[in-house]
């Protein structure tokens, strides 16, 4: 199975097998701005100068030919349209040319299928945190339902955003570590100056990052505003998932996304499940982030479960919500084909 | 009642309410029931949350306990059916409270299955909570106790005065997605039953917040029927010019 992401900045390629399961390729090709964020036009041009290029490293890897690929999955939504079609373009041609079935993968159950996957947690509440999303989510009756979200922007999203306009990025990650967070370095907690808003199942960070920039004109230290900006988002969150805990008497949790490779979202979560008692393992680094792996993966139970779609029916979704989408394969994953 | 040391009696206080046992561990406090001047109660401990920072923990369990009495006070003036307040100590993260027996909503549900009556009455006392200007914020079934008294709305914990129109759509919003999350199948009768008994109380009033809270779960991220409505909203608008 070979899957194909190209929700939003990264372009990846995943090859893997079943009976085992195994990750064969995973190629992945980022595009990242020189200044400001994120255009999705511009994505979609770098994602087709190296779409081809990066189909081919994924086979090189393998040793595999593209006529032994089973099928071709392809990430519809959401995410930003442009850079959508760029995937279902290449993923249609593919299946039309070599006459193999055509699976449609839901980006966001992508995250979360390869965190059950990694993680070997068969029934946990799931904590998705990445640039664009913020959903703490938990499988119940045939679907991903959300427990909690964010009202407004994703905390990844938050975070780049203060990021930019305090000046400190792009590039918004070096060697794994946010802009935010070597900021917050020197830092300290500052009492009492920005918002922590939690209300009920869900969170709010646009109030946040308005107060964090006025305190930032206002002169207070950068170094102490990233560091009280990350803890009362982080701690948010992670508070959102504890009410999740509670509320749906899961007994494991995960933390999945780009934002879930964070070291100190992990020690918070970790915290927090010990004092539960709740057996907690967020997804492995590497596959935090986006990716072609995760694509293929869903790509490989949908298949099993005879899921696939016509070409001509093949649009994209750029708001396809993760609750919209039937897990019949649940609980299992593809370690138990 | 309110004391803001929290040198020597206040801890001594807390580690005399610690050696009850524990009845439940909620995600924002433990509640332990034992007896307070004789009384049997539930004492409500706002503990450390270890993943947070030490200030803004502080911070938030001194402010969720003194608002969380303040708010039962008021509701339970305006005729909400909650636990009556007997003492509060801030600086302990400690509330001392009226003991309610009973269960869950959310486990009677799934017990039981729909319960028209009991849903009519979540609706009322959730009308009767934001008549006297609270927002109680987390209004899940998990947070509603059938008594033998009755229903009871509990964990005042996030709650907050407010008479916002938002605020208190979000509240409706909150407890149709608890609704959703836990009791797909009963989801559409049961909402519905919520919401009569909340019209009940609040009469037309209510009719703008109900409308309020539709937009809202129409809001969250991606939900496609938003934009269809969207759609719809200015197609009409075109209409009528």
């Amino acid at each position: 199975m070979l899957g194909i992401e190209s929700t939003a900045h990264t372009f990846g390629v995943g090859i893997v097998s079943s009976k085992p399961f195994k990750i064969l390729a995973d190629t992945r090709k980022t595009y990242r701005p020189k200044e400001g964020g994120i255009l999705p036009r511009e994505v979609a041009s770098f994602f087709s100068s190296i779409a081809s290029d990066a189909i081919k490293e994924a086979l090189q890897e393998t040793g595999l030919k593209i006529n032994e690929i089973d099928a071709f999955a392809v990430a519809l939504g959401p995410g930003m349209g442009p850079a959508l079609r760029i995937g279902a373009t290449v993923a249609r041609t593919l299946s039309i040319y070599y006459k193999k079935p055509l699976i449609p993968v839901n980006h966001a159950v992508a995250h979360i299928e390869i965190a059950r996957t990694l993680t070997g947690l068969k029934d946990p509440l799931i904590l998705y945190i990445s640039g664009g999303n913020t959903t703490v989510t938990s499988f119940l009756e045939g679907r991903y339902r959300v427990f909690g979200e964010t009202q407004d922007m994703a905390l990844g999203n938050l975070l780049d955003t203060f990021a930019r306009e305090a000046g400190i990025a792009p590039p918004y990650v070096i060697n794994g570590n946010h802009a935010v967070d070597i900021c917050a370095e020197e830092g300290g907690f500052l009492e009492r100056t920005l918002p922590y808003t939690v209300k009920g199942q869900d969170v709010s960070f646009s109030g946040l990052l308005t107060a964090a920039l006025r305190s930032l004109k206002k002169g207070h230290k950068l170094s102490d505003i990233c560091f009280t900006l990350r803890e009362i988002a982080f701690s948010a969150v992670v508070e959102v998932a504890e009410r999740g805990l509670v509320h749906t008497e899961k007994r494991s949790i995960t933390v999945a996304g780009g934002v879930a490779a964070n070291d100190l979202l992990r020690k918070k979560m970790e915290t927090m499940a010990g004092d539960h008692e709740i057996i907690y393992k967020p997804v492995p680094k590497r596959f935090a982030g986006d990716n072609g792996v995760m694509i293929a993966l869903v790509g490989l139970m949908s298949l099993y479960k005879g899921i696939s779609i016509n070409i001509e029916k093949s649009f994209v979704r750029q708001r396809w919500r993760l609750d919209e989408v039937e897990i019949p394969w649940y609980p299992k994953t593809p370690q138990d084909l | 009642m309110v004391s803001k040391n929290s040198s020597g009696p206040l801890t001594n206080m807390l580690s005399n309410v610690l050696k009850y046992p524990l009845f439940k561990k909620g995600a924002e406090s433990e509640i332990r029931l034992g007896y307070y001047l004789n009384i049997k109660v539930v004492f409500k401990i706002r503990r450390r949350k270890r993943y947070m920072h030490p200030k803004l923990d502080m911070y938030l369990r001194e402010i969720r306990t003194r608002r969380e009495a303040q708010t039962l006070i008021r509701v339970a003036e305006e005729g909400a059916s909650v636990p009556r307040v007997l003492a509060i100590y801030p600086s302990i993260g400690l509330l001392v409270l009226e003991y309610i027996e009973g269960e869950t909503l959310k486990h009677y549900l799934s017990k039981f299955g729909f319960n028209q009556k009991l849903l009519i009455e979540a609706g009322r006392i959730l009308a009767f909570v934001h008549k006297a200007k609270v927002i109680h914020g987390d209004p899940t079934t998990s947070n509603y106790i059938v008594s033998s008294n009755g229903l009871y709305l509990l964990d005042f914990g996030l709650a907050d005065l407010g008479y916002d129109l938002e605020d208190r759509a979000i509240d409706l919003h909150l407890f149709g997605r608890a609704l959703e999350s836990t009791h797909v199948h009963l989801l559409g009768r049961a909402f519905k039953s919520f919401k009569e008994g909340y019209i009940e109380v609040l009469g037309s009033e209510a009719e703008e917040i109900i409308k309020r809270a539709e937009e809202i779960r129409l809001r969250g991220r991606y939900v496609e029927t938003r934009r269809k409505s969207v759609w719809k909203n200015i197609g009409e608008n075109l209409n009528e010019a």
